[in-house]
């Protein structure tokens, strides 16, 4: 036998510490531990943690982030990025505020909430084409979409309404708000629509080709061509079903009144989101329930901090948090690729 | 080229509202430009290696907060919060630096990251509260004008004269340059890559904290929002002034040209429209065209 | 002779100057295994890239079944049913395997919204059964041996209706059973009319399974042989019927044995899957050149020394001095220079100026006052650009503008201002002309006669044979033997480079 393949036949056997490494790198089981031990230890202090309430609760604060993260999972995984969320669910917001609200253009709801949708999907194109076809990196332009988004949101709810006066939107009609606090069988709206959006990625990602494509373009975009698929169509669709997610997530929104300082920070808590949920930022790999999980140890937190009674401006220490958890788990994510290199796994 | 546009801008300024250049609400409005101009420094140092640094924002708010909690809450002296302050730009920029260099992530998650957690760290420290009651030498310092520029201002003049014969004219300045067009080349010709990284990401820090310190002052006002949405400003103005998003490429000068873009388009706009809300609008389109056109441009010529 | 599957008539591609294949014509008989031979740059892979579509070529066409081929189009090749397992593996690795054998032209169900994986994933075991290999298809690949990721890539193939299969180096990472299992397989196909372009270097796997070999020399096409009309030896000098570049003033060291005490001395320098327990050493004046074929782990060996990769084992020492390995400040420190291989990604800042490039390793003494002084840059320029004949029109142009020679005259000379004592080449003269070649050859020769330690790599014979005064032989990340300059001949290193030591 020559030397390569006895390298080889080294590979072939898995050693303990590989085993170890492949566990580390399956987030979602970390995630799932975490979350179990947070849970436990702050019913034991607090019994009231785990009444239906405070998991209802709990569950409503975690809709919009999760249904914004399904597309921004993809379009991480796709190997570029959309920080522009935040704003566009302020623009979406103030849009639908303005066609549906009695005091506005009083559009029946259906109409209203279409069009939402359709500028959702249309902000999301206009993020793709200008990465993908112009080719500048999707960092700057979602970061300049960021600023323009939240720009024209200021501008739209400054602008006087047709009843003379301007400023916030307070009457949102209760048949657009019905989709966040109306409940159907007993259960929240807003609950459902989570529950489909999440179901639809999960289906997508899983049993259609389009989703084995995202993630074949983002785990190697050079075979990608050459199995001869369209990098470009698979991203532009990304950033299309992510901005149309964002007008999803407006219509679940549980508001009265709209202000245009809405969504401030969203896109960043999406990010921490799924990131910790085990999406690699480098491209490729993401799991749906890995970003479910996600989605509520970071919700969860801010509750966990009231419901440990540590006075009343824990709260103001929720981001320091988002932000050390993101550095863990991108720490977590190098430590555990490059285990998996200096045993020969990389490519 | 840029001078060209920010000629033209300010002809066209003055054509449309010719109070705008003769009055001069410019010489007030000059005041909070420096802090601009100031961050875009090591931006500009960083981005030329083909780097980013999201969270300057959020070091000046730590900073502000690093100042004010121990001078107005914990009552030590103003030189040592000032000297804290400090200390705690340069250990964020060094934190940021370690994350990119050792642990290997790209920058920008690096800093996406620190973006959260220092302004998180400056909000838990600091709310409800807001820090004022700085002792009056310590406001005028800011204030005062010393021949016709505030202190802020004259550092900066240094800090830019400094920073522009480092970037061309010495070993480090070329290394910066080599980096960015080919960091592997770089590191194979022996230049220390990593050394050059950590240096322009603690200067980040350490300019954020000067500001910060500068801003809080001058403002009496020490609090976790000092500096909410900076970054963008400053990586617009270094994208304007033409140093390349894609790294290589890009001069002092020309980030100074781009501030004074930024700025002069800030103040018009806001000034013509007296509308504030139209300027996130056009700063926003500014970043994305200049890009765009920065793009098309490369594209072209590696075409050739 | 029946009508031939594949008949590839006067195809010529040039890359940016280098000629990688004039005018060559190719046919294959359905049903036959066709051995593509050459050495390192012949322009085998060119052929392979024109064939499966990813490279087009300036002129010359492809017929397939009499019908001609939609060239430089990777979709009108797959269909037109030819399939490439790749040298290394172009696999996603994050994906399952199944998914990687079907992605693409996934089969649907559901009016095509559904991916029928009840269906993939028989397929995939049936595939993977007929390869010998028993895993579970829902694996994904990233997890899979390197064997086993070849083997996925040999699915990926089958898995359509292939009737010309390129396999380019298949055995090159498969064990002594999964070889069999491949050949087996090959023979199989065979039987069922499936044509095979097999592109190896190990002779004695070309002898046992082709039906006919053809070569290539420098992009050229030297000539097609039954297997039965020829020798193992017949073949190898059929690659190396290259002529000697004559060099005039081109001298061998003075000396037999260059006198020079042990400047660099390697023991045991191993990294696991790219080389193992290589030693040798290299005096003072003296040129060490390095052959073997494309991946046998010279590059590899050349930037550990360099310090730009970590080592598993072994020691690196230079005078007698150990150096830490990993380290490239610690190379440069000891007096280690290495001229890399890709010039344009590791050698050269090429948006950069000639003069930058030509200082950037010696920065520091380029300075008064910690300031760039112009006038010591400029004077190193002027002395690098005189000394190493530079053609350029002066110091401050882009790199980029300068020809392939005078690009690596640019690398050459950014070490030389760094005074080595120890002087790596990596493929010096790849891509440069035959003008420029002579001009490096005679610099090498003037550098190792002032004194430096040099190796030089390369894979092309007669500039190695040409240049060394002693040369170590590497096959498969092993150091497979060292000729002294008398004994060396292009058949013995080849030899050494490509059999197995059983089979000679």
């Amino acid at each position: 036998m020559d030397a390569t393949s006895t390298i080889s036949m080294e590979l072939a056997t898995p050693t303990f510490s590989q085993r170890l490494w492949q566990l580390a790198a399956r987030r979602e089981y970390g995630i799932a531990i975490v979350l179990a031990i947070i849970i436990a230890g702050v019913t034991t202090k607090n019994h009231d943690f785990l009444s239906g309430e405070n998991v209802r609760d709990i569950l409503i604060h975690c809709t919009q982030p999760l249904i914004v993260s399904c597309g921004v999972m993809l379009v991480i995984v796709t190997g570029e990025i959309d920080i522009s969320v935040g704003s566009a669910l302020a623009l979406l917001t103030a849009v639908l505020g303005w066609l549906a609200s009695p005091t506005h253009y009083h559009w029946p709801a259906w109409a209203a909430i279409l069009a939402t949708l359709a500028l959702g999907a249309i902000l999301g194109l206009i993020n793709g084409l200008l990465v993908t076809l112009v080719r500048i990196p999707s960092i700057i332009v979602t970061l300049g979409m960021l600023t323009m988004l939240r720009g024209l949101t200021v501008i739209l709810m400054s602008h006087p309404r047709p009843d003379g006066r301007a400023g916030d939107i307070t009457d949102m009609p209760y048949s657009v708000r019905f989709f966040g606090i109306g409940k159907i069988l007993g259960i929240s709206t807003s609950l459902w629509i989570t529950a489909i959006v999440v179901v639809f990625t999960a289906l997508l990602i899983t049993f259609t080709p389009l989703g084995r494509r995202i993630y074949a373009v983002g785990s190697n975009p050079h075979a990608a061509r050459l199995s001869g698929l369209s990098v470009t169509r698979v991203k532009i669709f990304t950033f299309m079903f992510t901005g149309f997610l964002v007008g999803v997530a407006t219509i679940v929104t549980q508001l009265a009144t709209v202000t245009s300082g809405l969504g401030q920070g969203f896109e960043l808590l999406v990010v921490t989101c799924v990131v910790v949920g085990g999406v690699s930022i480098s491209g490729g790999v993401g799991t749906m329930i890995g970003v479910v999980l996600g989605v509520i140890l970071i919700q969860i937190q801010s509750t966990v901090l009231i419901f440990l009674k540590l006075g009343t401006n824990a709260a103001n220490w929720n981001q320091a948090i988002q932000g050390a958890l993101i550095l863990i788990a991108v720490l977590i994510d190098q430590v555990a690729s490059r285990g998996e290199k200096r045993i020969g796994g990389g490519h | 080229m840029l001078l060209l546009v920010l000629i033209a801008l300010m002809l066209t300024a003055g054509h449309l509202e010719p109070k705008f250049v003769s009055s001069r609400s410019q010489e007030g409005l000059l005041s909070h430009v420096w802090d601009l101009a100031m961050l875009a420094l090591p931006m500009t140092f960083i981005i030329i290696t083909g780097g980013i640094d999201l969270s300057v924002g959020s070091m000046m708010a730590l900073t502000s907060v690093t100042l004010g909690k121990l001078y107005i809450a914990g009552h030590h002296p103003l030189w040592l919060a000032i000297l804290a302050a400090l200390c705690v730009g340069i250990a964020c920029g060094l934190l940021n630096a370690i994350f990119i260099t050792k642990v290997g992530v790209h920058p920008l998650i690096v800093t996406l990251a620190t973006y959260s957690a220092y302004r998180g760290l400056a909000e838990g420290i600091s709310l409800p509260e807001i820090y004022s009651g700085f002792p009056d030498w310590f406001r005028s310092l800011g204030q005062n004008t010393y021949g016709s520029l505030q202190l802020i201002g004259w550092l900066f003049i240094i800090a830019a004269v400094f920073c522009a014969i480092v970037l061309a004219k010495t070993p480090f300045g070329r290394s910066i340059y080599a980096i960015g067009f080919n960091e592997t080349a770089a590191r194979f010709s022996g230049l220390k890559v990593n050394r050059a990284k950590v240096i322009i990401y603690t200067l980040s820090g350490l300019a954020a904290a000067i500001v910060s310190i500068n801003y809080s002052g001058l403002r009496d006002n020490a609090q976790a929002n000092v500096g909410l949405n900076m970054e963008l400003d400053v990586i617009t103005a270094v994208v304007l002034g033409g140093t390349s998003i894609f790294g290589g490429r890009g001069r002092i000068l020309g980030t100074i040209l781009g501030v004074a873009l930024i700025h002069e388009t800030r103040e018009f706009v806001g000034w013509h429209y007296h509308r504030n809300e139209y300027v996130p609008l056009v700063v926003g389109a500014l970043l994305i065209v200049a890009v765009a056109a920065n793009a098309l441009l490369m594209r072209r010529s590696s075409r050739t | 002779m029946t009508v031939p599957l594949i008949d590839i008539r006067n195809i010529s591609k040039a890359f940016g100057g280098v000629q990688a294949l004039a005018g060559v014509s190719l046919d294959i008989a359905p049903g036959e295994v066709h051995a593509l031979c050459g050495e390192n740059g012949a322009g085998k892979s060119t052929l392979i890239k024109i064939l499966a579509g990813s490279v087009t070529p300036d002129s010359g066409e492809v017929l397939i079944g009499g019908q001609p081929l939609q060239v430089g189009n990777v979709r009108a090749s797959e269909d037109a049913g030819i399939a490439v397992i790749h040298q290394e593996s172009v696999a996603f690795p994050h994906l399952s395997t199944y998914d990687n054998i079907f992605v693409g032209r996934e089969p649907k169900t559901l009016a095509g919204l559904w991916l029928d994986r009840a269906m993939m994933r028989r397929e995939t075991k049936k595939l993977l059964d007929r390869l010998g290999e028993h895993f579970d298809p829902s694996r994904s690949v990233g997890e899979l041996s390197v064997a086993q990721r070849q083997m996925v890539g040999m699915a990926r193939a089958l898995s359509r209706d292939c009737r010309l299969l390129i396999m380019d180096e298949p055995t090159a990472s498969l064990s002594a059973r999964e070889t069999e299992v491949l050949f087996k397989l090959i023979r199989q196909l065979k039987s069922d009319g499936v044509s095979i372009l097999y592109v190896s270097h190990r002779l004695e796997e070309i002898f046992l399974l082709a039906d006919r070999v053809t070569v290539f020399r420098d992009g050229k096409y030297v000539g097609t042989k039954l297997k039965t009309e020829i020798t193992q030896d017949d073949l190898i000098r059929m690659m190396v019927g290259r002529e000697l570049l004559q060099v005039e003033g081109m001298v061998k060291s003075e000396t037999e044995h260059p006198g020079g005490e042990v400047m660099l001395d390697v023991r045991g320098l191993t990294r696991e899957g790219m080389f193992r327990d290589v030693s040798f050493s290299v005096r003072k004046g003296e040129i060490v050149g390095m052959a073997g074929l494309v991946g046998a782990g010279r590059s590899e060996v050349a930037q550990a020394i360099f310090g730009a990769m970590p080592l598993d084992a072994g020691v690196v020492s230079v005078a007698g001095e150990n150096l830490r390995s990993g380290s490239i400040d610690a190379a440069l420190d000891a007096g280690i220079a290495l001229v890399p291989e890709d010039r344009q990604h590791l050698g050269l800042v090429l948006p950069m100026s000639v003069g930058a490039n030509l200082s950037m390793a010696v920065l520091p003494k380029m300075t008064r006052a910690g300031l760039l002084a112009s006038g010591k840059e400029e004077a190193l320029a002027g002395e690098m650009i005189r000394d190493l004949r530079v053609k350029t029109a002066n110091a401050r142009v882009p790199a980029e503008t300068l020809s392939g020679g005078n690009q690596q005259k640019l690398v050459i000379g950014k070490w030389l201002a760094t005074r080595p004592r120890v002087l790596m080449l990596d493929e010096p003269t790849r891509g440069v002309d035959v003008g420029a070649k002579a001009e490096i050859y005679k610099l090498i020769r003037e550098m190792a006669n002032g004194g430096m330690a040099v190796i030089v790599i390369s894979s092309d014979l007669p500039e190695v044979l040409l240049l060394s005064d002693r040369i170590v032989v590497m096959r498969q990340g092993r150091v497979a033997g060292e000729l002294s300059r008398q004994d060396a001949t292009q058949e013995k290193v080849l030899a050494l480079a490509m059999l197995n030591a059983n089979t000679q």
